[in-house]
């Protein structure tokens, strides 16, 4: 019944994504709010999300193929599909807010390989032939031992997707004069909001999408579950250290850029969406046992997560942005595009409840259709 | 109404003058008023090129400099803008120039002018920063670039090829001084109403507005989803004036004379001159980016 649900919200998605991606294919970006000065919005960061969640999701697979944990015999290749379906929604994102996404090939055949951008394109590309590549071995070993070959190729994948994941936070991270983003802290706290995510997602899919076959299935929940109140503890204690540190710095630019997610116009997506629904709701919820063996409410608090954390990683890209560069140029040319106040239109909107939508039905029609995938007998142990 | 009919006789006393003065081919002399002027002046400079160079207005002087300076090898010569913030006036004029001689659509801007108001009633005062794209000697803005579309050419200048950029704005994040925009397609002309044959119609308007610009001395038309289209766009110093000995198209339209342009590496050249006075500073130096617009405070 769940499953039917999300299957008709995931059409849903579509169907509303369709006048986005008509836009912006047909008509460009005329529609969008993202401009001049909000250089980048709502689309680089669902890029920045759903490359999270697919490193994340890489991540998770190797407690199964790698590490071997026998709680997690079954799990791997759910998480794996995970990263094969948020990859591309991930690449679509980002490839709606190029000017030219028609000359993407340039960045794999006249790269400027000392750009973070080129190295994250080349290396989420990698990244996907990894997963490829670790599917087709799923498939081959069906549900055997994992060879040393497949391990070998899941400690390339653990490895690229700890870099790239912190690869984007570095994208952001490199711009020196966003004084907010220039921290060392950046890069290197995305990894760990990219595992917080891919375990939400495994956590979601055995909760919603996963039968009873499974005699370990609540054991398997229980500890994801933990892991994500861990992980919740430390993403907050980041976002602590980071807030704090700007605030008690005292530069007007760190400080006018937190200000802006704490009390300005985006401090419900950070206090609503980010801290009540993304983090204090699902603590409190995978904390108490009782609540925390409900598989549906589970499922839907894993939900919650993952919308927390896409909506931390726009609270991390808008503010800094929001910040004019020098005195007086927010006034100093009027013009579309040329605006410090941003809010994504509804054709972004669009394309992003598109994206989700599709990314939605590809996860569900692979966990349905595709054999290695369907529940069987491999259960953990 | 005894006043109306002076006036309508004052006017029409006026008309007659007029008319006469044509018929007695005064006409002719009215005209010859601006070529004598530029006679008169084309003397001045002759006499002036015996004389001190700056004697010269220093437009006049600017372009000879620019037009020596074009003798030497590109990477001998500096290409620097001096601003003399004390004679900017804030009209806003170099902002316009720059935005028609690029053609410049909705929402892309190069040069805009900061204004900034201090101080409270009675002790208030206005400062204006034109504010150019800096051309930094370690810009922050062309390593991030995936795909080397944007580039220090050899004469320092920070360029963009448009046919390479893929439009990822990275650029427009990296500059700390918002010197770059995005072309996001638009044109003023599209929301008028259609109006054939008038001059104000939008399909007059809009063959002017569509018809190429010549940036970086290629034609640039605007077509929809072609270059520059979809790209970062940014200030070049107007390269394609500079090439053929024009200075660039705010520096000429400043009428307080405050944008000045030319080779710093031409130690009796005026903006060498002013570079190296007390007085200079640039913005946000503690970057070390280095840029190559300097202020007169």
């Amino acid at each position: 019944m769940t499953k039917r649900i999300v299957y008709v919200l995931g059409i849903l998605a579509v169907v509303v994504g369709t006048y986005g991606f008509y836009s912006r294919l047909f008509v460009g970006e005329r529609e969008v709010n993202y401009g001049s000065y909000v250089t980048w919005g709502l689309w680089v960061a669902m890029y920045l999300f759903f490359a999270g969640v697919a490193s994340g999701s890489m991540m998770v697979a190797t407690l199964d193929y790698l590490f071997e944990i026998p709680l997690f015999k079954g799990t791997g290749k759910y998480a794996l599909w995970g990263a094969m379906v948020t990859l591309p929604a991930a690449l679509i994102s980002i490839g709606m807010d190029l000017g030219h996404m028609e000359r993407i090939w340039k960045v794999y055949l006249r790269p400027n390989l000392n750009s973070l951008l080129a190295q994250m394109v080349w290396g989420y590309t990698l990244l996907g032939v990894v997963i490829l590549v670790a599917l087709w071995l799923v498939v081959r070993s069906s549900g055997g031992k994992p060879t040393r070959v497949f391990k070998l190729v899941m400690v390339i994948g653990l490895v690229m997707a700890i870099f790239v994941s912190g690869g984007v936070g570095a994208l952001l991270g490199v711009n020196a004069s966003r004084m907010v983003w220039h921290v060392g802290l950046l890069p290197a706290q995305f990894p760990i909001f990219s595992l917080a995510t891919g375990v939400a997602l495994l956590l979601t899919i055995l909760a919603l999408f996963t039968s009873n076959n499974d005699p370990h299935r609540s054991q398997q929940m229980r500890v994801l579950g933990i892991a994500t109140i861990l992980l919740l503890v430390v993403k907050t204690y980041i976002l602590w250290a980071d807030f704090s540190m700007s605030l008690y710095s005292g530069v007007p630019q760190n400080v006018d850029a937190i200000n802006q997610v704490l009390y300005g116009p985006y401090w419900w997506s950070f206090w609503i969406v980010q801290i009540v629904l993304g983090t204090i709701i699902p603590i409190i919820v995978l904390v108490v046992p009782s609540l925390a063996r409900n598989r549906l409410l589970v499922g839907l608090i894993g939900i919650l997560v993952l919308v927390g954390f896409a909506a931390a990683r726009a609270n991390i890209v808008f503010p800094a942005l929001s910040v004019p560069e020098l005195e007086g140029l927010a006034t100093a040319f009027s013009g579309p595009h040329l605006n410090f106040d941003y809010f994504p239109s509804l054709m972004e909107w669009s394309v992003t409840i598109g994206v989700v939508g599709l990314a939605t039905l590809a996860y569900l029609l692979g966990i349905d259709r595709l054999p290695f995938l369907k529940d069987t007998t491999e259960v953990a142990r | 109404m005894t006043e109306r009919v002076d006036r309508r006789n004052f006017l029409r006393g006026l008309g007659s003058a007029i008319g006469a003065a044509l018929a007695a081919d005064n006409f002719d002399r009215l005209a010859a008023v601006p070529e004598q002027a530029l006679a008169a002046y084309e003397a001045a400079l002759a006499q002036a090129d015996e004389a001190n160079a700056e004697d010269l207005d220093t437009i006049e002087r600017m372009r000879r400099e620019l037009v020596r300076a074009l003798q030497k090898p590109p990477s001998e010569r500096r290409w620097v803008m001096v601003i003399d913030l004390r004679k900017c006036i804030g009209c806003h004029a170099c902002t316009i120039a720059c935005v028609a001689e690029n053609k410049l659509p909705p929402g892309v801007v190069y040069r805009p002018v900061l204004d900034e108001e201090f101080g409270t009633y009675p002790n208030v005062t206005r400062r204006f920063t034109p504010r150019p794209c800096m051309q930094c000697d370690n810009p922050p803005c062309t390593p991030v670039c995936p795909v080397t579309a944007t580039y220090k050419n050899e004469e320092g200048v920070v360029v963009v090829d448009y046919d390479q950029c893929i439009g990822c704005r990275a650029c427009l994040t990296a500059c700390p001084y918002g010197a770059r925009t995005s072309d996001f397609g638009l044109t003023y002309t599209e929301e008028m109403p259609v109006a054939e044959g008038l001059i104000a119609g939008r399909t007059t308007t809009e063959t002017y507005e569509r018809a190429a610009n010549f940036e970086y001395s290629q034609p640039h038309p605007r077509v929809e989803r072609t270059s520059p289209i979809g790209n970062a766009r940014k200030c070049h110093f107007c390269l394609h004036r500079v090439k053929v000995g024009e200075l660039p198209a705010c520096v000429t339209t400043c009428i307080g004379r405050a944008t000045m342009f030319g080779d710093a590496n031409d130690p009796d050249s005026l903006v060498a001159e002013m570079v190296n006075k007390p007085n200079v500073m640039r913005l946000k130096e503690e970057l070390g980016t280095e840029p190559r617009v300097y202020y007169l405070v």
